[in-house]
């Protein structure tokens, strides 16, 4: 009876209509294995916009869905980096904002009225079921094993490494990004495999959009190029090679050229160079293929020498003038950072406290990929084994998506789609060898090896185990043993990548959770509180400092007008609040009013113990000012003589009369009992006497005292300064100048 | 349609407020209520240019300046007490907060009492700085009043106050004749800071000097102040426009020295008719917001170009717009609103600021749209090439005038994608267009060649086979 239905099963399974069916219902769960495993958040919290960089796509995608793409397109911000503005249409990758306005008028023309922000929230989960569909197409073009894909395309739904940029809520570009890298891979190995104009013009095509997109598009500006070359190197030069790439690159670079951040870009700057050195040398080698075919191979020799060494050094000449004429852009600072990690660390600091820039621990790669970092060099093993064109993009690929991902810590995205198709191909392979039902004649093998034995063995790699006799694989033991094993790893890394989903990437970190010590949750909502409390309490236009991590968040939650955002594209503005943050109040109440600052928002974990607030942010302010003003701010000062850095009794000086210091302290001594007051983030007893702000007054302090908020004060009435003022209020007396004896200064009118 | 709201807006105005323009509850302050017999024809002027004026003793309980959190007076007087300290209910605190509520102060002293020290703290605040002993004595060896102080000295005949600088109006002096005589009997000088705040009125003459007579008496080592240094009635006026004066001589605004007929020594004629009654209702019209107060009626800018649309304020400009802006401006005279002119050697500037300016312009008085009433200034200009959030703004600030400071704030756009000049209107451009053109005719006429010219090769091939 068993057999019989296994029987019919497996017939079942053998009709290429029941397997396409298949496969299709594979894929479809796999996509909605995808998509769900991205929702813890949105159960556990509600459907939230994460982050930081997301508020800003999010208040952009608003303000599409609001005016429409043309005034999108020419949106001038004045609502952010005041008083400067930001010219955010052309500053901005606009496929993401783009996409979701299609997304949320086409359900409007169907009459499914959706919230845009549920649309927004739920655009990277969907977007990773398309993700694993596109990874399935890359795989099948790697090997003939049909499982291999679908492996694949598991991987891809669940790898933590992809999860972590595209959980609901987290709306960044990356959401969309990571699916149109890996189609336009697929979309160019398709291209070069068949030679096809038409694969070659879709890849442009998506590469537009990826471009649209993403800033991260450079890697496949560089990526097929390389992969061209080595092609070249290898001397594979092809027609197909030929018709691909200079479809893919004219028709690319023109697409990515109507981008207005973009813009010129790709003739002006070095990390545009390769794709078009390749280009042009993809036009000398289709020419020296002509007159090879038309001159006799004796003088093409030496006009292939000449002919080539000529041009190389023509075309390196060029680059140096036009490099050092300043024609071409020289290689950006945030490119050096990826050669040098600790390039940003002293030219850039801006760069370098971001902590997703930093170099990636080595826990990570298994933090985030699993036991798919261990079967990655197997399926890379595998692709030398048959190294077709296809293969060897996928070793590039391989080679630079790891030395990148080492680099920074954001970049193991861009490794994550390779290490999966790798790793898929690893597991079929093995799967493909031990539970193949079927017994081979050991007969049949030694007759196919004599029938064509010289021609094999020198087709073979060297490995001599591959020429001996297959034994012990057929035995069902070891099948069994095998399969066995790869079902546990395979169920150890579902659940693991739920554990590390649920645990690590699910938190939309503008609400909090802990747990109270009998275990329920406990939600802390300061951030909310206090930008509720921004909207409800100031004026429309009420400019808010704070330093640019929360930029994006006041713009979204609280839309009041900010001076610095995490668009840090003016490195002058932000040292500039870094610098009325770190100096004296005396020093920062003239720039704060220059700038028509009316609050001043400052996040302080003190009191519940939250590790990423300014205080230990502060060191990059001061970096970031001290960069632009070295005489006034200097980081030496905010360190003990003993080269620590205190915020209790002993720290130094310019520490302790330093706005940031001051606003972050103030008053909170009176929460505890004298002598009693203590920071939980640096574990420190601060001095009973608190700091006093004579420029600024108290006006929010959220629940948990995480976020705090001043107002700063107008010019004294009477033209004092706020610090005798201030005195005053308090009943201090003047001191009588006459008592000093000093001579009067005398008026001049 | 404009002019006429704003005309009728005045109009409407000066008759609600006939005195002053921020109201007319005066509290008057004295040591005893019956000692206002001696200033009774001061007052009685007050009253009848509408004050009402109501009398209190700094001792007393029922004396309080806010009500309710509100100012209970619009305006103070205080004549000398002889108490040291004047009570709860006026510390320098509350005085300051009153200063801050928009109330003004007439202060005045006299070398006969000591200064009470809650005075002396709230001018140590405004930067004034009155003698050690918080009392002194101003006298002037060349020109006191020979007729009531010839021994002493004390009586000071002072000219009327000129210009201060030329390009400040002159509330303060005398209009037509020039010896006009002021008498500042027995009064105390007060030392000014350097802040912009204060002004002086009136200085007292390069030969006056004070001392304290009490300790001073036989010779006077430790000079206080002398000359110009000295200011005998100074103004004070707060960021928000409240107004204090310092009077020195109380004395000179009683009665007895409004009727005075003075001598100065040496002087030509005999005796002169004081100008204390007019000087008292000139530095009390001040402090009281009767004169010199300045009001802007209304701003307005558009974009000033050919074809554009005409709206009023529009919260955006372009970068390189033609934009006009005009501010209407008008000053309370005593009794009604007029035009505010402009003194002849004083410009109105408005700023095109983002961080710092980038235009400061000159405001031109625009007859067709002035009035009687309000006079409006019009400038205007090209927005700079430079996109950001800017301000408009007029920040005019002067002595004895109330503070002008009026930021509009406005976005200036960049270009928009379809703003910029058409690729063929740049001639630069016509190479380039040109290529393309080439290359689009040669690519579609090679086509046409190759897709309609019979290949040599097959003729070539059929030849063959026949």
């Amino acid at each position: 009876m068993s057999a019989n239905s296994v029987q019919v099963l497996a017939n079942a399974g053998k009709g290429e209509s029941t397997r396409t069916l298949l496969r299709v219902i594979i894929l479809l769960l796999i996509a909605g294995a995808a998509i769900a495993s991205r929702l813890f958040s949105v159960i556990r919290f509600e459907s939230i916009i994460h982050e930081f960089d997301p508020w800003f796509n999010f208040r952009a995608t608003r303000y599409l869905v609001a005016h429409g793409f043309y005034k999108f397109w020419d949106w001038f911000d004045d609502r952010t980096w005041h008083p400067l503005g930001r010219v955010t249409g052309g500053t901005l990758y606009p496929g993401l904002m783009v996409t979701s306005g299609a997304i949320y008028h086409a359900l409007r023309a169907l009459t499914i009225p959706v919230d845009i922000r549920n649309i927004c929230v739920l655009l990277a989960p969907a977007f990773s079921g398309l993700t694993a569909y596109a990874a399935y197409l890359l795989t099948n073009e790697m090997t003939p094993s049909p499982s291999a894909g679908l492996l694949a395309a598991a991987f891809m739904g669940i790898a933590p490494g992809y999860i972590s940029r595209s959980v609901a809520g987290s709306y960044d570009n990356e959401a969309i990004a990571i699916f149109l890298l890996v189609f336009t891979f697929y979309l160019w190995i398709k291209a070069l495999k068949q030679g096809s104009m038409l694969w070659g013009a879709l890849c442009a095509l998506f590469y537009g959009y990826m471009v649209a997109s993403w800033g991260g598009y450079a890697f496949i500006t560089c990526l097929l190029p390389l992969h061209a070359f080595v092609l070249i190197c290898m001397g594979r030069y092809s027609t197909r090679l030929y018709v691909s790439y200079t479809t893919w690159y004219a028709l690319g670079t023109l697409a990515s050229m109507q981008i207005p951040f973009v813009g010129f870009l790709p003739v002006k700057t070095s990390e545009h160079m390769p794709a078009l050195g390749i280009f042009g040398f993809l036009q000398l080698l289709a020419f020296l293929d002509y007159v090879r075919s038309a001159i006799p191979s004796r003088q093409y020799q030496t006009f292939l020498w000449l002919f080539a060494s000529g041009t190389f050094g023509l075309g390196l000449l060029v680059l140096v003038v036009a490099t050092s004429a300043g024609v071409i852009a020289p290689w950006s600072g945030r490119f050096y950072s990826l050669w040098d990690t600790g390039y940003a660390k002293i030219h850039i600091p801006i760069i370098a406290s971001v902590s997703e820039h930093q170099p990636t621990a080595w826990p990570a790669f298994f933090f985030d990929l699993n036991m798919l970092i261990w079967l990655f060099p197997a399926g890379v093993y595998l692709c030398f084994q048959q190294l077709a064109d296809e293969h060897v993009f996928i070793v590039v690929y391989a080679l630079f998506g790891s030395y990148f991902a080492g680099v920074m810590v954001r970049l193991m995205l861009t490794l994550t789609p390779v290490v999966c198709v790798a790793a898929a191909i690893a597991i079929s392979n093995v799967l493909d060898t031990y539970l193949d039902a079927r017994s081979p004649n050991p007969e049949d093998h030694q007759v196919d090896d004599v029938s064509d034995g010289t021609a094999k063995k020198a087709a073979k790699s060297g490995l001599k185990s591959t020429s001996k006799p297959v034994v012990g694989v057929y035995s069902t033991v070891s099948k069994s043993i095998v399969a066995t094993a790869m079902t546990a790893y395979l169920l150890l890394f579902v659940l693991h990548c739920t554990w590390v989903t649920s645990n690590a990437y699910s938190s939309p970190s503008v609400v909090l959770a802990s747990r109270l010590p009998d275990g329920s949750q406990h939600i802390i909502d300061d951030y909310r509180e206090a930008y509720q409390w921004l909207r409800q309490n100031t004026r429309e236009d009420a400019k808010i400092m704070s330093w640019w991590d929360y930029g994006y968040q006041i713009g979204g939650m609280a839309d009041r007008p900010t001076l610095v955002d995490n668009n840090t594209w003016n490195n002058t503005h932000i040292a500039t609040v870094g610098k009325a943050m770190s100096s004296r109040e005396e020093v920062s109440y003239p720039i704060m009013r220059q700038h028509e600052v009316d609050y001043v928002l400052v996040v302080f974990g003190g009191l519940l113990g939250y590790s990423g607030d300014d205080i230990n942010k502060f060191l990059w302010m001061v970096r970031i000012a001290e960069g632009i003003w070295p005489d006034e701010v200097k980081e030496r000062e905010f360190f003990t003589p003993r080269g620590e850095y205190k915020v209790d009794a002993d720290a130094t000086e310019t520490m302790k009369n330093s706005l940031m210091y001051k606003m972050s302290y103030y008053n909170y001594q009176s929460l505890f009992p004298p002598g009693q007051a203590q920071d939980r983030v640096r574990g420190v007893r601060l001095p009973d006497v608190g700091p006093t702000l004579n420029v600024l007054d108290e006006a929010f302090t959220s629940e948990n005292w995480i976020i705090r908020i001043y107002k700063v004060k107008d010019l004294d009435n009477l033209g004092r300064d706020h610090a005798s003022a201030a005195a005053f209020e308090r009943g201090h007396k003047k001191k009588k100048a006459n008592k000093k004896r000093v001579a009067r200064l005398l008026r001049v009118d | 349609m404009r002019s006429l709201l704003s005309v009728l807006l005045v109009v409407f105005v000066a008759v609600v407020s006939a005195i002053s323009t921020t109201g007319d509850r005066l509290l008057v302050i004295l040591e005893d209520v019956a000692d206002k017999a001696s200033y009774s024809t001061f007052l009685g002027d007050l009253e009848s240019r509408g004050f009402k004026i109501a009398f209190e003793t700094p001792k007393s309980e029922s004396l309080s300046l806010f009500h309710l959190g509100e100012r209970a007076y619009d305006h103070v007087i205080f004549f000398p007490t002889k108490s040291k300290g004047l009570g709860p209910n006026l510390t320098p605190q509350i005085l300051l907060q009153f200063i801050n509520a928009k109330g003004n102060i007439l202060l005045t002293l006299s070398s006969g009492t000591v200064a009470p020290t809650s005075f002396v703290s709230l001018l140590a605040e405004l930067d004034i700085q009155l003698p050690v002993d918080r009392t002194g004595l101003v006298v002037d060896h060349f020109s006191y009043d020979s007729a009531s102080a010839a021994d002493l000295h004390d009586v000071l005949l002072l000219p009327a106050p000129e210009n201060l600088r030329r390009d400040v109006k002159n509330f303060f002096g005398a209009a037509e004749s020039d010896d006009e005589v002021i008498a500042f009997p027995r009064g105390v000088g007060a030392a000014l800071g350097s802040g912009e705040l204060l002004t002086p009125i009136l200085r007292a003459p390069r030969t006056a000097y004070s001392y304290n007579p009490k300790e001073q008496a036989e010779v006077v080592d430790d000079l206080f102040g002398a000359g110009e240094q000295l200011a005998l009635v100074s103004a004070f006026q707060g960021r928000n426009s409240a107004r204090f004066t310092l009077v020195g001589s109380a004395e000179m605004l009683q009665d007895k020295w409004f009727d005075a007929k003075v001598k100065a020594v040496g002087g030509k004629s005999a005796t002169v008719q004081t100008f204390n009654r007019k000087f008292a209702k000139q530095v009390s019209g001040w402090t009281f917001q009767e004169i010199g107060v300045v009001r802007v009626n209304w701003i307005e800018h558009h974009l000033n170009e050919a074809g554009a649309s005409n709206e009023s304020n529009p919260a955006i400009y372009r970068i390189k717009n033609d934009v006009a802006y005009t501010i209407s401006l008008s000053e309370w005279s005593w009794s009604s609103w007029t035009a505010f002119k402009v003194p002849a050697n004083d410009e109105l500037q408005l700023e095109f600021s983002m961080l710092s300016p980038l235009h400061r312009l000159h405001l031109k008085l625009d007859p067709a749209q002035s009035s009687p009433e309000a006079a409006a200034y019009t400038v205007s200009f090209k927005a700079p090439d430079q996109h950001g959030i800017f301000n408009f703004k007029v920040n005019y600030k002067r002595p004895f005038l109330t503070n002008v400071e009026e930021k509009n704030t406005v976005s200036v756009r960049h270009m928009a994608h379809d703003e910029w000049p058409r690729s063929f209107v740049i001639s630069g451009a016509w190479p380039w267009i040109a290529g393309i053109g080439a290359t689009v005719t040669g690519w579609v006429a090679f086509c046409g060649l190759w897709m309609y010219s019979a290949s040599p090769d097959k003729k070539l091939a059929i030849k063959k086979t026949q």
